[in-house]
């Protein structure tokens, strides 16, 4: 591990690779904050074990008011210290645009972009005051290359890409860094709509063979928000190599 | 806000990032390299403690040139707050 000591918050994390990212910057000495829509047992179950270096509250996060009130409240319970964001919420699409309904659209479109935008700007706030910070976005190889059937959902990640460029430039010189880790295709919920023989194609394509797991895509993050690199403005795949 | 109060501000930051402090208000913010990153930090610093975020026009940002420009900018700014 390369994060230790830090107050991260990462977005999304009860359930799938948020909440195994949340698990392990726990599990490796630092204070983990995180919101979603609902309360899970894993999130009870890592209150109990981790108490007060662990804090978890339900939100919306296109609620403007609500964000930053969870900012605060972390800044409150970790020291006044926000040393990490990883905007890891998002939600997937598997749908032709032409039949995708306007609603879904809208609720990727506040899901996907809204939301880290809207969190990262408050974050950043409190960065420039310290002086320092990290922000990682979980962009997707869906940002860069072309994939029938996710058109919105690339476009959002896209979006998270040319924020984070933008965004390197912005707040660079404050020391702090923004990069994106971009997963290819991984064993999640969002592939488990996928067809079996899908996934077997996809696998065949992929130079290393097999799909990324949460643990790969998780040591890069670990690496991007460490502090340790003078990495800024990039996007870093994590894919076996299938956009090589 | 009172001038004297966003000065120190501004100087607080300067300090902070080891430049000379601040005399001369008819100075232009480059030759004194107040740079714009300082300004975003200043104007958060007077959000903090004003307790309410400010509103910026681009426009009249775009004008500022001096440190006097500045002070003009965040007295208005937080005029009636």
């Amino acid at each position: 591990m390369y994060t230790t000591g830090q107050s991260i918050i990462v977005s999304g994390g009860s359930r799938g690779l948020g909440l195994h990212m949340v698990t392990q910057l726990l599990e490796a000495g630092n204070k983990v904050a995180t919101f979603a829509r609902s309360y899970t047992k894993e999130v009870g179950a890592l209150s109990e074990k981790y108490g007060d270096s662990f804090y978890f509250a339900p939100l919306d996060a296109v609620d403007v008011n609500g964000v930053t009130a969870f900012v605060n409240a972390v800044c409150d319970k970790f020291d006044g210290q926000l040393d990490s964001v990883v905007n890891n919420a998002a939600i997937g699409q598997d749908q032709l645009l032409m039949h995708t309904d306007p609603e879904t659209i809208q609720q990727i479109v506040n899901i996907n972009i809204v939301g880290p935008t809207l969190l990262t700007r408050i974050a950043i706030k409190r960065m420039l005051l310290q002086g320092s910070g990290n922000i990682c976005n979980i962009s997707s190889i869906c940002g860069s290359r072309g994939y029938a059937g996710l058109s919105v959902y690339a476009g959002s990640k896209g979006y998270l890409d040319a924020m984070m460029r933008a965004l390197a430039r912005e707040v660079g010189e404050a020391g702090i860094f923004v990069n994106c880790v971009a997963p290819g295709f991984f064993e999640s919920e969002m592939s488990s709509v996928l067809r079996p023989e899908q996934l077997d194609t996809i696998k065949r394509r992929t130079p290393s063979g097999k799909l990324s797991n949460d643990e790969n895509i998780f040591k890069v993050v670990d690496l991007v928000i460490s502090g340790t690199t003078n990495m800024q403005g990039q996007v870093v795949f994590v894919d076996g190599g299938i956009t090589s | 806000m009172e001038r004297t109060e966003i000065l120190n501000i501004m100087n607080m930051i300067m300090t902070k990032k080891g430049r000379s402090e601040i005399t001369d208000e008819s100075q232009s913010t480059r030759e004194v390299n107040f740079r714009s990153l300082d300004f975003s930090e200043t104007a958060l610093r007077i959000e903090f403690k004003i307790g309410t975020e400010l509103s910026f026009e681009a426009a009249s940002m775009r004008k500022i040139e001096t440190v006097k420009d500045v002070l003009d900018f965040f007295e208005e700014a937080t005029k009636g707050v």
